[in-house]
């Protein structure tokens, strides 16, 4: 896990800010398990497509790594939320409470760095690639990178969650599950 | 000074614990930045390493194990495991080596392996008392051994990366594979065992006779058609990897809620929203994972290290070593399929030149990447292991000697040892 140290029993962070982003937590996770299905479902019907209608729909497997780019994409984005990303064990467990105060805030403050970079670049490809068509599905190439851009802003919401909560002294609680 | 960049910011990151993924995200952003390159590349690799297609298969063995693990299927195939082997101690560690070796046969995939049976049988070792980094050890190393399998895709990129330099058949490799898994799969055995006499793991009374192992087997029997249904699937030739894996989930819905009726609607959000959160875990490792290995292949990182291994020795031991060594420093950052591809057309040649036969280099390499696999900083599947666990790498390693320590011994006998890989092959020629 992120944090090495059991961090010391914090009273949860309910303010408005943390409401919006439960709320956004929640919404990602429930698109992300459609998502989810929906990726299931489109390889049963190119199994079924192919056995029992003798003809393999070509959009299915297209459909299916663009439907996981986001599943994974929200997955990413609530992982951040929920502490869920592996790590190694950090050194920073060694230090004293005040320094390792700092330390998670600068981890957070690193992984919304890289969401925010994630994003401008997500948002570049994005621009670049909307006028390629993909052939199978007939959607913007663009659209991949759009997930980047989504994911990224969400890390960045979070991380800033998680950063005031910390300088505040509370936790940021999973929304859901 | 690229190269140190990448290197140093890495470690630096993932020591002051930002999670490996970002380390590896922000490491190569970094060392774009010093190139002078676009950033976005990093990103265009990132996607680029998520849209393939046989990856679908990890977020769907996920999902099945969750389903399994809520829905009443996974306590049946214990039940059933420890009427087997639950007087013995140890005896769920060592019904998971059994269940992870078969998985993995049919996966192909360490890190789908540890992610649908790590799932089932990490919480249940825990809930029987079992400590986690045991049951994580004895999950993450019993898997690996699954790259060895006959339906290994691993196997099939190393055929695929010798081309040109060898003519490797898939079906003597796959020959060359089976003793090493066997005497593999024999020593996670002996581990489970020794470490758990060694920890006093309390057995569960006696042998509880053969008509209760008859029972339990047959209530696991809508469970075990999983691994029928996959392995049947893949082995015909019906499905895919992905297919069957997909199937897999619907089967594992029918059983858990027409047929054990033990799955409720709570349970069932749970392990989708389970799943979904693994998925965008794995999956996001994955693909930086690809960001990180283009860099080390724009630097040619494994052709500098191969040149410089030829001139320092000409002793074949010593050069089979030397090519160990460095296939498991490459194999602990980077992923299988890229290790296999970007090493072998370096070290295969040296290998052979040095008398080394292709079929038996590529047995060496597989076990060599799968130990990577299991080895900080970048063990992907002990990571895997480590999250389905909750405990860190650093308890992890409490227990992961005599685990280890068997892989290694396997990777030296077929390394020194040709007749442990190409003996089987042989007869067939």
């Amino acid at each position: 896990m992120t944090l090495a140290a059991p961090a010391a029993v914090r009273p949860q962070a309910a303010h408005a800010f943390n409401k919006a982003c439960a709320a956004l937590s929640k919404a990602s996770l429930v698109l992300a398990v459609v998502g989810l299905i929906g990726v299931i479902l489109a390889v049963q019907v190119q199994v079924i497509g192919r056995y029992v209608f003798n003809d393999t729909p070509t959009w299915a497997e297209a459909l299916a790594l663009q439907l996981v780019l986001y599943v994974t994409a929200l997955g990413v984005a609530v992982g951040v939320r929920d502490a869920g990303h592996i790590g190694l064990e950090s050194l920073v467990g060694l230090f004293p409470e005040a320094w390792r105060l700092k330390f998670e805030i600068l981890i957070h403050a690193l992984v919304g760095l890289f969401g925010a970079i994630m994003a401008w670049s997500g948002w570049i490809w994005t621009t670049l690639k909307w006028s390629d068509i993909k052939p199978m599905l007939g959607l913007p190439v663009g659209v991949d990178y759009a997930a980047l851009v989504i994911a990224g802003v969400l890390i960045v919401l979070f991380s800033i969650e998680h950063v005031i909560a910390l300088l505040r002294g509370e936790e940021v609680v999973p929304a859901w599950n | 000074m690229e190269l140190t960049v990448l290197a140093v910011t890495f470690t630096l990151l993932l020591l002051i614990g930002v999670p490996v993924a970002f380390s590896i995200g922000l490491a190569s952003v970094a060392t774009i930045l010093v190139a002078g390159l676009p950033v976005a590349v990093v990103f265009q690799k990132m996607v680029g390493g998520m849209q393939v297609f046989s990856f679908l298969a990890i977020p769907f063995f996920v999902f099945a194990g969750e389903l399994m693990l809520y829905g009443g299927i996974a306590q049946r195939i214990v039940r059933f495991a420890n009427s087997l082997v639950g007087h013995v101690r140890g005896g769920l560690g060592m019904s998971n080596v059994l269940g992870c070796t078969i998985f993995g046969g049919i996966a192909g995939s360490p890190l789908a392996d540890v992610s649908a049976m790590g799932s089932v049988m990490i919480p249940l070792m825990k809930k029987e008392g079992y400590h986690a980094d045991y049951a994580v050890n004895v999950t993450t190393h019993a898997a690996l051994v699954g790259a060895l399998m006959p339906t290994s895709h691993n196997l099939i990129i190393f055929t695929l990366a010798t081309s040109g330099i060898a003519s490797v058949s898939v079906f003597s490799l796959i020959l060359a594979g089976v003793i090493p898994s066997l005497i593999l799969t024999l020593c996670n055995l002996a581990a489970a065992y020794f470490v758990a006499v060694k920890r006093g793991y309390p057995t569960r009374g006696a042998f509880a006779g053969w008509r209760e192992v008859m029972l339990s087997f047959g209530a696991s029997v809508p469970g075990l058609l999983i691994v029928v249904i996959i392995l049947a699937g893949i082995l015909s030739g019906v499905f895919t990897a992905t297919e069957s894996a997909a199937t897999a989930v619907f089967w594992a819905l029918i059983v858990t809620v027409f047929v054990y009726r033990s799955l409720s609607w709570q349970d069932f959000l749970r392990a989708c929203t389970k799943a979904c959160k693994t998925t965008g875990v794995v999956l996001f490792l994955i693909g930086i994972s690809a960001a990180f290995g283009y860099f080390m292949a724009l630097y040619e990182v494994p052709q500098k290290t191969g040149m410089l291994m030829q001139s320092m020795s000409s002793e074949p031991w010593v050069i089979f070593l030397m090519i160990n060594v460095l296939l498991f420093v490459l194999g602990t950052f980077l992923d299988m399929a890229a290790t296999l591809l970007i090493c072998t057309p370096i070290f295969l040649p040296i290998a052979m030149q040095f008398g080394m036969d292709p079929v038996q280099f590529g047995i060496m390499m597989l076990i060599n990447c799968a130990l990577g696999l299991n080895t900080p900083p970048v063990g992907t599947t002990q990571f895997v292991g480590c999250a389905i666990g909750g405990i860190t790498v650093g308890e992890v390693m409490r227990s992961i000697l005599p685990f280890y320590s068997a892989l290694v011994a396997a990777l030296m006998l077929v390394t020194y040892v040709p007749a442990f890989s190409l003996w089987l092959p042989g007869l067939f020629k």
